[in-house]
């Protein structure tokens, strides 16, 4: 409940003082670029991968082959600031390959204005598609050995699946600023050259929801910061 | 009032029995009968009902089945994930395009499987949206069961709202993760019970917790089915509203029991009747092979003793039907009884002969004595009868007759007895008071015969011997056919024999002299037939007579000597 309580706030927050944020980010941002920004470092910790019971199925999975190795769940854990002010960077090149039915990486963070690639190494067809509001697209279906790629503009989530195998899905969180990072498998991370100043961190995992706390960063110095997802409430 | 025939009382007793053990078969068949239909239609319906819980529980995993190939609907999947994963984001707004499309999903899953309600629910069974005919009972938000019951099987009954459903949950899977279900919801009201129960063939009812959710049978049946007890051995039998019903239960879903029924009385009502009816025949059959039966041996046991009986009866009343009973060999008593009668008959047949001997030997010996009274008509009787038996026998008479006529002819002079000595032995010519004297000796032997009962045949004889056809003879001058016929051979007999004897006053004539003596008073004094018949039996009783007794047959004339 606090968690949905805050997520409120913030978007009520961003939709009243939008305009005015946006004028004083653009010359924050040019203050930035001049001083040189400290580091954030930390871990994140998942207690509990999904919170749901999971209803008995009629049929067993489906399986093809040998069941694929399951992907770290905290390689879907995205950390990022929510308030710097967008940057201009270099768009990055990204890939989410189509293996085994399912797509590796299932998360990819990209600034805004990247491209991502789906190759397809199975041998069969796939396609990718998303229904995300402003970033709908579907990239048909296409063979084995073959690649697609997807350019996205729009910062936020885009969630992407397959329409052959409804069990595949994928996740892309596109940013219109560099400060994010994916954790390593250990659930350590680190961020470079924020800006100085106090700032929120958001730890985010698409369905366990996200962590948000507020960090002081000092130019040139390491701030610590450690998340657990998903967060516990009192009693629980 | 007299007493009943021995017959009827028979076919009475032996009918009433037979009647009685087959009336109390009867009724104690006919309640098998019941019971037996009402035991096969309840195994009837218990049968059919289990064939119903297999084919129900098919149906139910077809459902599962196809709702669960339904939802692997990408499209479903692509716009739930990214509408939740949307929701738990703050930074991103949700869409309601995503809702919409989740909604169209829905639809079409609840229409495919034709579901009462298809919600798609979040991971804590939330409803997102939903789809059917009850889809508005379930509105978004609304929780599915207790969204906190981890173990949660994939049916269960669940109650939504004031309604109370019967869920199928099929996980929606993304990955190794559950992102969310469908929520087939069956409404467990009189819609599904109607359906069950049409299912079923019979009735049906669903019961929560000791109360009657829905059911097709009516009020007061319905409140008496809320006492029903879930017995282990499945099938029950429960009296409701005071018929009997025969109850399976189909399925057990949590508080939620699944009931088929079927009313016991009705179905064996149609049936009952119907094997009643056969037994009925068959015991009308039985009955008249009872009444031909009973006739059969009431006749059997009853007609020797109805012969016995008109025998006994036919003996008193005198008449002569002495026949001995046949032995019917029906039984050995009433064999035994008859051949009793039967040897008391020929005893008393015997005892009855010897009187008789014993009347005859004294009747003859009173004629003999008769005859001796006078040397000259010694034997007279004997003769008499010999001729008259000779003639009757040239007539052709029957053996009765010709007895009669042997017995009449010895005793036609038995009157004779009240006329004096001097009378009838005087030699010379009689006198009319004399004559008179003998002319009453028939009538005399007349009334001496009446006293004894079984010489009453012969009595004409003895009365009417002197008799003639011209109707001057003596006691009554008959004439002609009046006189019988055997008073008329018996008086050409006695004439024959007194010509042709020797009398004190004269000596006898030849036969020839007689015969044309007889002749020529014949229409007056004789009967023609009679003495034709004389003249034809002569040379035959010359022949037989006189080697037997040459004495008694001494008709020749000669002189008797004392």
């Amino acid at each position: 409940m606090m968690l949905r309580a805050s997520v409120a706030v913030v978007v009520a927050l961003t939709l009243c003082v939008g305009p005015a944020a946006s004028a004083y980010a653009r010359r924050y941002a040019s203050e930035l670029r001049r001083q040189s920004g400290g580091r954030v470092t930390g871990t994140v910790k998942l207690t509990l991968a999904n919170s749901a019971p999971s209803p008995a199925g009629v049929y067993e999975r489906r399986a093809v082959g040998p069941r694929p190795r399951a992907q770290p769940e905290i390689k879907s854990v995205v950390i990022f600031f929510s308030d710097l002010p967008a940057t201009k960077n270099a768009p990055m090149q990204a890939s989410i390959a189509q293996k085994d039915e399912q797509f590796a990486p299932h998360l990819v963070a990209v600034t805004a204005g990247s491209k991502v690639a789906f190759p397809n190494e199975d041998p069969f067809f796939h396609n990718v598609f998303s229904l995300s509001r402003g970033a709908g697209f579907n990239l048909g279906r296409y063979p084995s050995g073959s690649s697609r790629s997807q350019t996205f503009t729009r910062p936020g989530m885009v969630k992407v699946f397959c329409e052959i195998h409804s069990h595949m899905s994928a996740v892309i969180r596109v940013f219109e600023h560099g400060w994010f990072t994916v954790p390593n498998e250990d659930g350590t991370f680190a961020i470079d050259n924020v800006p100085p100043g106090d700032h929120t961190v958001v730890a985010w995992h698409e369905r366990i929801g996200e962590r948000r706390d507020r960090v002081t960063i000092r130019a040139g110095a390491d701030t610590q910061i450690n998340f657990t997802l998903p967060v516990l409430e009192p009693g629980q | 009032m007299t007493a009943p025939r021995l017959l009827t009382r028979a076919l009475v007793a032996s009918f009433l029995t037979v009647a009685l053990v087959l009336g109390a078969v009867f009724a104690v068949l006919s309640l098998r009968v019941r019971d037996q239909v009402r035991q096969s239609v309840a195994d009837n319906l218990a049968s059919a009902q289990q064939v119903f819980i297999k084919v129900e529980a098919r149906r139910q995993q077809d459902m599962r089945a196809s709702v669960a190939t339904l939802a692997e609907s990408p499209t479903l999947k692509a716009a739930l994930d990214t509408w939740l994963t949307e929701r738990s984001t703050a930074s991103e707004e949700t869409s309601v395009e995503l809702v919409e499309t989740v909604q169209r999903e829905a639809r079409k899953i609840a229409e495919r499987v034709g579901a009462d309600v298809l919600a798609v629910a979040d991971g804590s069974r939330r409803v997102v949206a939903a789809g059917g005919r009850l889809a508005g009972s379930w509105p978004r938000g609304v929780v599915i069961g207790n969204a906190a019951d981890a173990s949660l099987p994939s049916a269960r009954a669940v109650s939504v709202g004031s309604g109370m459903y019967h869920v199928v949950s099929v996980p929606l899977q993304l990955g190794e993760s559950t992102i969310g279900s469908l929520e087939l919801g069956t409404a467990l009201d009189a819609h599904y019970a109607r359906e069950l129960a049409d299912l079923s063939r019979g009735q049906a009812a669903i019961l929560s917790k000791g109360a009657v959710l829905a059911s097709t049978v009516s009020g007061p049946a319905a409140r008496d089915l809320a006492a029903y007890k879930p017995s282990d051995t499945g099938g029950a039998t429960m009296t409701l509203a005071g018929e009997s019903w025969a109850i399976q239960p189909l399925s057990q879903l949590g508080d939620v029991t699944f009931l088929a029924l079927a009313s016991i009385d009705r179905a064996a009502d149609g049936q009952t009747p119907a094997a009643l009816q056969g037994l009925a025949w068959v015991g009308l059959g039985a009955m008249g092979l009872a009444v031909l039966g009973s006739v059969w041996l009431a006749r059997t046991l009853t007609q020797p003793i109805d012969q016995l009986s008109r025998s006994l009866s036919a003996m008193t009343t005198g008449d002569r039907a002495r026949s001995a009973v046949p032995l019917s060999g029906t039984s050995r008593e009433l064999d035994q009884l008859a051949t009793t009668f039967n040897s008391l008959l020929t005893s008393l047949a015997s005892a009855e002969a010897e009187a008789e001997a014993t009347y005859l030997g004294a009747v003859r010996a009173l004629a003999a004595a008769l005859d001796a009274r006078d040397p000259y008509t010694a034997g007279h009787s004997e003769r008499v009868s010999i001729f008259a038996v000779a003639m009757g026998e040239e007539l052709k008479l029957d053996w009765e007759a010709m007895e009669t006529l042997r017995l009449g002819a010895l005793l036609h002079d038995i009157g004779k007895i009240g006329v004096p000595d001097e009378v009838l032995r005087k030699s010379g010519a009689l006198t009319a008071a004399e004559f008179e004297t003998i002319k009453t000796h028939p009538t005399a032997g007349a009334r001496i015969l009446r006293s004894i009962p079984f010489l009453a045949p012969h009595i004409p004889i003895v009365e009417l011997h002197h008799e003639r056809p011209d109707g001057l003879g003596y006691p009554y001058g008959l004439k002609g056919d009046d006189i019988p016929l055997a008073a008329r051979i018996v008086h050409v007999a006695d004439a024959f024999d007194a010509m042709t004897s020797a009398r004190a006053y004269r000596s006898g004539r030849i036969p020839v002299e007689a015969i044309a003596e007889l002749r020529r008073c014949v229409g007056t004094d004789f009967d023609g037939t009679s003495v034709e018949a004389l003249i034809a039996a002569l040379p035959r009783l010359v022949a037989a007579t006189e080697p037997l007794d040459p004495k008694a047959m001494q008709w020749t004339p000669r002189a008797r000597s004392a």
